[in-house]
């Protein structure tokens, strides 16, 4: 009890409620704006929390985020430009709603599901975390290496656009991670003689140039406008939620499981959980047709669904330090950069931590209701802001984030390389978060394999030895499997008269 | 800028080899067989099989010239303009702020990209002024990160 208690205190400080009150309204401003992502949010928001203590900087990235994957649908709602690509999926409906002047009661329903949804991702990470911890405190090198393996497979393939574009992704990211002298030898790598490469690729600017930097080029590029905000009826924010609750308890809880259930999967996020809700909302709904149509019903699974992901997300970021998600790769960034090493040993040495990120959550999760209400009411002035005035003020903020961390020009021009870098990936349909996760795990995917080479002797045997990594190990091959089957299931179907396998065979999901 | 498949392919399988081989320069731990090389030579390993994979993919499906299609922000001259400036800002800043200070460069690569955005010169310095001093206060003053300072704006720090 006297964690607890501790926990409380270290939340309940003026200055730790201050931070998760800018941090909301940040998250809220940046989630509205399309193009912005909440990953953008976390990255500019990193250089910021690296001056403040675990608490606070925890409590301003868990609220930003949250903040800005409920925000990521103001603009999906008002302009048909989803915020965030967590709000992709049901942007038809919730758009269709506001041209028929529901937009006030298409966004209340996003913002006060996606609290349920988080709510509920919370507790599963409150009851979850610990136990596994329990689970993970007996975890050999085996079973890191599989659940690091799981965790980049699973970002591979469920990374929108094909399986092949996932992975050159994923090489990149880990190529990058090879690079300084932090390795079992000990021996500088691709450092080509620069003192500063030595420390590796700086994880802070590098994500700063592939999430935002890679925007404001992008953006400069394409020399798009903001689209007039639709008007969208003023119906009361909150007036028809009960009866959509009432309506909808099963979809609101079912989009808040498998969210959590697909955050907690290493690897996959809130954009995914959003797309395989609606999808499973679309399948057993009595009114299908509706979909699509402006029906609210998808708008309740998957807006639940992708808040949920996001606590779902930090049950493996905490329990194992590996990421559920982009925005968790780079909270494991900012914890080791604290001196936290996030794992099961946390759960003992740092309960008090742990139990404060909890509360933490459920704050920014209750907090939401207030600050949705304001941010749907001033959405059309944040929406006014021409994109041609903000864009060069983000690209400063990239310039003196990626400064800060080492007080270093190198971090800039990491942060510049990068931006382009993910500018060309985005051009080619990379996806960018498999290259994060690469960037994150590589140094423990490393570490992990050559300690288990040097333990089973060479023997690849020796990694489905003991039950749990088998049992890992199987899974991922698993998962691996899955782009195979797809396609004989594909040819089966062409050869007995159904539809013929169109589409690049490799592509799975959204 | 878009790469075919086949161009893809061939891109990332001659990555991979050049990781391999750069890699076989990496010492081991000593006693063991494995070491610096180790991660490296596994993802160069991986690049070349998908390579090899995208590859024989394409050719399957009837690409025969790796190519590379132009986007369509390529084409137009004004957007490649407005990308180099940006790029060249950072670049600027970079070279720029250590001797002129934050407070100037920083006004520089924010106005002049707003400019080139077709900003109104107006409206693009007096946000560029107000950002800037923003920036500074918050990152300079209250997060003390030891920002470019210029002589004559010393007041500001």
């Amino acid at each position: 009890m006297s964690i607890l208690a501790e926990a409380f205190a270290l939340v309940f400080q003026p200055y730790v409620l201050m931070v998760i009150l800018s941090a909301a309204a940040f998250g809220m401003f940046v989630g509205a704006i399309p193009g912005l992502t909440a990953t953008m949010a976390t990255a500019l928001l990193v250089p910021v929390t690296f001056f403040m203590d675990p608490v606070p900087a925890i409590a301003a990235i868990v609220t930003a985020t949250a903040m800005a994957i409920f925000a990521g649908d103001i603009p999906g709602t008002l302009l048909r430009m989803p915020g965030t690509p967590a709000s992709a999926a049901y942007v038809e409906d919730a758009y269709k709603m506001t041209r028929s002047g529901r937009a006030e009661e298409a966004l209340g329903a996003s913002l006060v599901f996606s609290a349920i949804g988080g709510i509920f991702g919370t507790i599963v990470l409150v009851t979850a975390a610990p136990m596994l911890a329990e689970v993970a405190l007996k975890f050999s090198s085996f079973e890191y290496f599989w659940l690091v393996v799981l965790g980049l497979s699973c970002a591979v393939f469920v990374s929108p656009g094909s399986v092949s574009r996932g992975m050159i992704s994923l090489i990149i990211g880990l190529f990058a991670a090879t690079i300084g002298i932090d390795n079992p030898a000990g021996q500088p790598r691709y450092t080509f003689g620069n003192v500063e490469l030595l420390a590796g690729v700086q994880f802070i600017p590098a994500m700063i140039g592939l999430f935002a930097v890679s925007e404001v080029l992008r953006f400069v590029a394409s020399g798009a406008e903001t689209p007039a905000v639709e008007k969208g009826g003023r119906t009361g924010v909150f007036a028809k939620q009960w009866t959509n609750l009432k309506r909808y308890p099963v979809q609101a809880m079912r989009g808040s499981v498998t969210g959590t259930a697909i955050g907690a999967l290493p690897g996959a996020g809130a954009d995914i959980a959003a797309w395989i809700s609606y999808a499973i909302s679309k399948k057993f709904s009595k009114q299908p047709q509706k979909f699509g149509t402006g029906h609210v019903e998808g708008l309740v699974e998957a807006g639940a669904s992708n808040n949920g992901a996001v606590s779902g997300a930090w049950i493996p970021a905490l329990v194992f330090g590996i990421p559920g998600d982009s925005i968790t790769a780079i909270v494991i960034g900012v914890l080791y950069i604290k001196g936290l090493n996030p794992g099961p040993t946390i759960f003992i040495n740092q309960p008090q931590l742990i139990y404060a990120v909890f509360i933490v959550f459920f704050l920014a999760n209750v907090i939401m209701l207030p600050m949705g209400w304001i941010a749907i009411k001033a959405a059309r002035t944040i929406l006014s802001i021409p994109a041609r005035i903000l864009m060069p003020i983000i690209l400063m903020f990239c310039i003196v984030g990626s400064f800060a961390i080492n007080n270093s020009p190198f971090g800039i021009t990491l942060m510049v390389v990068f931006g382009v870098i993910g500018f060309l990936m985005e051009e080619n349909d990379i996806p960018i978060a498999p290259a994060i996760l690469g960037l994150v795990l590589g140094p423990m995917l490393e570490q992990n394999f050559v300690t288990s080479m040097i333990k089973a002797d060479g023997s690849f045997l020796a990694f489905f030895e003991r039950p749990i990594a088998a049992g890992l190990g199987l899974f991922t091959i698993a998962i691996w499997c899955i782009p195979l089957v797809m396609l004989l299931l594909r040819r089966g179907r062409g050869r007995s008269g159904g539809k013929p396998s169109a589409g690049a065979s490799d592509r799975i999901g959204g | 800028m878009k790469f075919n498949d086949l161009l893809l392919g061939l891109l990332v399988l001659l990555g991979g080899i050049a990781i391999y081989v750069s890699a076989l320069g990496f010492t081991d731990i000593p006693g063991q067989d494995y070491g610096a090389g180790t991660m490296p030579r596994a993802v160069a390993v991986f690049a070349s099989l998908l390579g090899l994979f995208m590859i024989v993919k394409a050719l399957l499906a009837g690409l025969r010239i790796p190519g590379l299609e132009l986007a369509p922000w390529l084409r137009s001259r004004r957007s490649v303009l407005s990308v180099v400036v940006a790029l060249a800002l950072v670049v600027f800043y970079i070279v720029a702020a250590p001797s002129i200070g934050f407070v100037p460069a920083s006004l520089v690569v924010m106005a002049v990209l707003m400019l080139t955005l077709k900003t109104k010169p107006l409206t693009a310095i007096a946000v560029s002024v107000l950002a800037c001093v923003v920036i500074q206060q918050a990152f300079g003053r209250l997060l003390l990160v030891p920002l470019p300072r210029s002589e004559f704006l010393g007041f500001l720090w």
